[in-house]
């Protein structure tokens, strides 16, 4: 598989996305919650963030904005390599949980 | 609220910006929000977190645009600036001797300013070494009706003030003295000065070791103590820290030191130890001498001290002065100890100006020249679409450029400079004077050469950028000769150049003169192979007036036996040595002075044989003989009973003053106003005492024996080099009495040289300049004609094919140029009449339209100006036709 690690930034966006279509102040907050408060997305880290995974090709911006939002904002969703990429992250995370965990129950037993 | 975070967002990379300025700003609004909650100090917080995020997204995004897809604008500045720098640099190269020279003449004008300023700034700018200068004030008294500016203090008038004013934190006094200091291995002779007790409080100044004298000490018979400066305290004592206590010998009696001062205390200058002044306020009509300075409290202005001082002054007034004779005055400090250089700095900074403005004028030619010869590059460029402002940035670059290399070589010449110039005058610069060049001598220069670069870089730059595009395009391709502006301009400049160098050859050549005449003034005696030595005698090993005279009395005989000694004689006060002890005198039948004031009169003793070692010249009557000089000293009874004959031997300008122009001086009679008549027995010729330049007062000389001085200076003619004999005096001296010391044993042309040293350099500096202004004048001229005949190759190729003589554009392309030089030169010199008259005395009489100063330089200027414009004009005229025809520039 060899998945690149992701940016601990990145990961919070497409698992924000993978919810549904927000824009980037909505990201945002989703991050934080999801995160328990531990990642807050900074302007311009958030902004250039979206930037550059729209340049991967992982996300999208809505050409239309849903109508009950003011104009202004942009909306981001999430494409489908933007999905694979996520999935692999979270089977990344989740080997390294497992792994983890073993080696937490050993150093237990000791 | 979110002004300053869109103030911030400068910060970010342009492109996030311009896309997602409005949602960072929300998303910004709203962690702010939250973080208030939380007081001042989180908000704070995410302000900073937020501006390092911006920090952070800019350098991200240099790092990523390695490969930069889109041009920002900010980028795109770099990028210019640094092609401009790459384009003005080849520029330069391809004109590589222009170039060279235009840093050149701006490193000269650089560096003589640079130098200058450094000398300027350490006499007048920079002040004394001491806290709040600025509140430092000389005090002293003067006597107008005596004619004299400065009396010196009077101790008991000193003490008064002391005691009474009110706007001073502290006064002192001091008087320069010399002092003999000896131990086991010998005698030194040192200089010191005696000193109130609170200098220290004055100067601001604390001892390195021990303490100040106490008030204790500073009253008359009070503890023989001392305080030593550092200097002393190194050399002779080699800075042992034990020393305070100890006792030390000086002028033959034990005194104990007390302290060791720092160097900066030595005021106001070469100060080695320092005794207490222990004035007695109880004696009356004591001696007037010395100088006082005051530390005025803060805010406290010269004028408030001077009415202060006066106000304290009444009672003396009221009580022994009723006429107002000797009246006490204040002057601020640093203005009484740089009277003497300013006159002489004031004209070297004026002539340093005036050759910056010629090195100036001398690039703004080239400039405009090189942006003349460049108007179809420029044309070209800008047909192409390049932007005016870019090609005057450009432009600008290549100036700044110049400017730079001009003024980083014109700063390290400069230093250099101030080096050879204070070792050129060493003994005459005052001590305490600082000489480094600072902060804001850079500054100085930096800001003249941006001033150059700006004002005369630019506006040639302008005026080539300024035209409309087709007569740019356009004028040097038809083969016109194109910018008459332009070619104005050039021609000013020049005959600016002309003019200014005019000026300054003018009157250095006359300050040059000046110096000639001075130095070959007849100073009245006898200058070569003479040596003079001063030697004091201690007043506690030799107490009595009669012993003084017996050792002069037998000095004299032994000293003349030396081998290669001619003549020998003693006298208290030697010319140009800087000494002056003036008394008032009576004339039997004077004329009545014009003005009402008795003057001064320089009062010397002397004996027969100083005559003839000096070899004065006898105008009248006789010398003074051995006959008139008895064995011993005459008291005050003596003189005032008339037992003896009192002769007496006067000068020139005496007998001129007191008796008129042709008067006859030997007979006639003159007393001070406490004896009875003494007779004149000869009149000499003046001798120059004050410094050839001076003018020289009514003067007298009186047998040694009227009243002798324990100190008097031995004058020896040699028949060999004369320091050659100083080994064998001081030997002599020795045989009599080891403890004696020879002070600065000198030759008489060292001390006319010394005397004549600032003005030596003060010509010779002003000399260069005028021959460095001359120079860039010359060179100038023949690169603006060098230039005009280039741009003119294709008329005259044309002149040349219809027929033209040589000799026709040879005349023709000579003429406007000694035409325009003309008019600068003769503007010049009519400029040069009105500045050297404001070099008044300094020109020592030349007149200021010296007709053998001012014909050789219109002739040099207008000569050389000739040749500048004929080289260039013989290249034209052997133009070949065919050649310059085909060239289309």
């Amino acid at each position: 598989m060899a998945a690149e690690t992701l940016k601990p930034h990145f990961f919070y966006i497409l698992l924000a996305l993978a919810e549904g279509d927000r824009h980037g102040l909505a990201i945002a907050r989703d991050a934080q919650a999801l995160s328990g408060g531990s990642v807050r997305l900074w302007p311009a880290t958030l902004y250039g963030s979206l930037d550059e995974l729209r340049a991967r090709k992982w996300i999208e911006e809505l050409p239309e904005h849903p109508e009950d939002e003011s104009e202004r904002k942009r909306y981001y969703r999430l494409t489908r390599t933007g999905r694979a990429a996520l999935n692999d992250e979270a089977d990344r995370l989740a080997r390294l949980a497992r792994l983890a965990r073993a080696r937490t129950r050993l150093g237990d037993v000791r | 609220v979110n002004g300053l975070y869109r103030a911030l967002l400068a910060l970010a990379p342009p492109r996030l910006r311009r896309d997602h300025a409005a949602d960072m700003e929300a998303l910004f609004t709203e962690r702010l929000a939250a973080a208030r909650t939380n007081g001042r100090a989180a908000a704070a917080g995410v302000w900073l977190r937020a501006a390092a995020d911006l920090l952070h997204a800019r350098a991200q995004s240099w790092r990523a645009e390695r490969v930069p897809l889109t041009v920002y604008i900010d980028e795109r500045t770099t990028i210019m600036v640094g092609s401009d720098l790459r384009y003005a640099w080849r520029a330069l190269l391809r004109q590589r001797s222009a170039s060279v020279l235009v840093v050149f003449m701006l490193a000269l004008g650089i560096a003589a300013n640079v130098a200058v300023f450094t000398l300027v700034n350490g006499l007048f700018l920079r002040p004394f070494p001491f806290p709040h200068p600025d509140r430092l004030a000389y005090i002293n008294t003067a006597a107008p009706k005596w004619n004299l500016d400065v009396v010196g203090i009077n101790y008991p008038d000193f003490d008064r003030w002391t005691k009474d004013q009110k706007l001073f934190d502290a006064l002192m006094t001091y008087q320069g003295g010399a002092f003999t200091l000896s131990d086991g291995a010998g005698a030194v002779r040192v200089r010191g000065e005696y000193i109130t007790r609170e200098f220290t409080k004055v100067l601001g100044v604390e001892p390195i070791l021990g303490r100040t004298f106490t008030a204790e000490e500073d009253r008359p018979k009070g503890p023989p103590v001392t305080i030593l400066s550092a200097a002393l305290w190194r050399d002779r004592f080699g800075g042992d820290r034990n020393i305070v206590g100890r006792a030390v010998r000086i002028d033959g009696a034990a005194r104990t030191v007390v302290g060791v001062m720092p160097p900066e205390a030595a005021f106001p200058g070469d100060v080695q130890l320092w005794v207490p002044m222990a004035g007695d306020p109880a004696q009356a009509g004591e001696s007037y001498g010395g100088d006082a300075i005051g530390r005025m409290k803060p805010g406290v202005t010269i004028e408030q001290a001077d009415a202060d001082l006066k106000r304290v002054h009444q009672p003396i007034w009221d009580a022994s002065d009723k006429d107002h004779v000797v009246t006490p005055f204040v002057k601020p400090l640093h203005e009484t100890f740089v009277a003497d250089y300013r006159s002489a700095a004031k004209t070297i900074t004026g002539a340093v100006a005036l050759l910056l403005l010629v090195a100036c004028a001398n690039v703004a030619a080239m400039m405009l020249a090189r942006a003349l010869a460049r108007r179809r590059e420029m044309g070209i460029r800008l047909a192409l679409g390049s932007s005016r402002m870019r090609l005057l940035r450009q432009l600008l670059i290549e100036n700044l450029l110049l400017a730079a290399a001009g003024s980083a070589i014109g700063l390290v010449a400069g230093r250099a400079a101030v080096g050879a110039l204070i070792t050129l005058i060493p003994d005459q610069f005052p001590r305490w004077a600082v000489f480094a060049i600072d902060v804001r001598v850079v500054a100085f220069a930096v800001l003249s050469v941006l001033m150059t670069v700006v004002l005369f870089g630019w506006a040639p730059a302008l005026h080539a950028v300024g035209g409309d595009l087709r007569s740019a395009v356009g004028s040097t391709t038809n083969g016109t000769t194109g910018a008459p502006r332009g070619r104005r301009t050039l021609w000013f400049l020049v005959a600016g150049e002309f003019a200014l160098s005019a000026v300054l050859l003018v009157c250095s050549l006359l300050l040059v003169k000046a110096f000639d005449r001075v130095r070959h003034t007849d100073p009245g005696f006898r200058s070569d192979h003479i040596l003079l030595t001063t030697i004091p005698l201690s007043e506690e090993t030799r107490p009595k007036a009669d012993q003084w005279l017996g050792f002069w009395n037998d000095l004299e005989p032994r000293a003349r036996q030396l081998p290669g000694v001619d003549a020998a004689g003693v006298i208290t006060c030697a010319p140009l040595d800087g000494c002056h002890l003036g008394n008032f005198f009576i004339a039997e039948n004077a004329l009545p002075r014009p003005d009402g004031k008795n003057p001064v009169v320089l009062t010397r003793m002397a004996t027969a044989g100083y005559f003839q070692a000096m070899g004065l010249r006898l105008r009248e009557g006789r010398f003074l003989a051995d006959g008139d000089i008895a064995s011993r000293a005459l008291t005050r009874d003596d003189i005032t009973n008339g037992r003896v004959p009192l002769v007496i031997v006067v000068n020139e300008s005496f007998v001129r003053t007191f008796w008129g122009e042709h008067a006859n001086g030997v007979g006639r009679r003159v007393k001070f106003n406490w004896t009875p008549w003494m007779t004149v027995v000869g009149v000499v010729a003046d001798v120059k005492h004050y410094g050839l330049e001076r003018p020289m007062r009514p003067g007298v000389y009186l047998p040694n024996n009227f009243n002798p001085q324990s100190t008097m200076t031995l004058a020896l003619h040699t028949k060999v080099e004369p320091s050659s004999v100083t080994a064998s005096l001081r030997e002599l001296v020795h045989q009599i009495d080891p403890e004696i010391p020879l002070v600065r044993p000198r030759t008489m042309e060292t001390l006319i040289e010394q005397s004549t040293a600032l003005r030596a350099a003060f010509s010779w500096m002003l000399a260069v300049f005028a021959s460095l202004a001359f120079v860039l004048a010359i060179g100038g001229a023949y690169g603006v004609a060098t230039y005009l005949v280039t741009q003119r190759t294709r008329e005259i190729g044309i002149r040349v094919a219809l027929g033209a003589r040589t000799a026709d554009v040879f005349r023709s392309v000579v003429s406007s140029g000694v035409a325009v030089v003309a008019g600068g030169v003769a503007l010049g010199l009519a400029g040069s009449v009105l500045v050297a008259r404001q070099l008044g005395t300094a020109l020592f009489g030349v007149s200021t339209h010296d007709a053998s100063v001012l014909v050789p330089v219109t002739v040099v200027l207008v000569g050389t100006a000739l040749l500048a414009n004929g080289l260039p004009a013989r290249r034209a005229a052997r133009i070949d036709p065919m050649k310059s025809l085909r060239t289309d520039g």
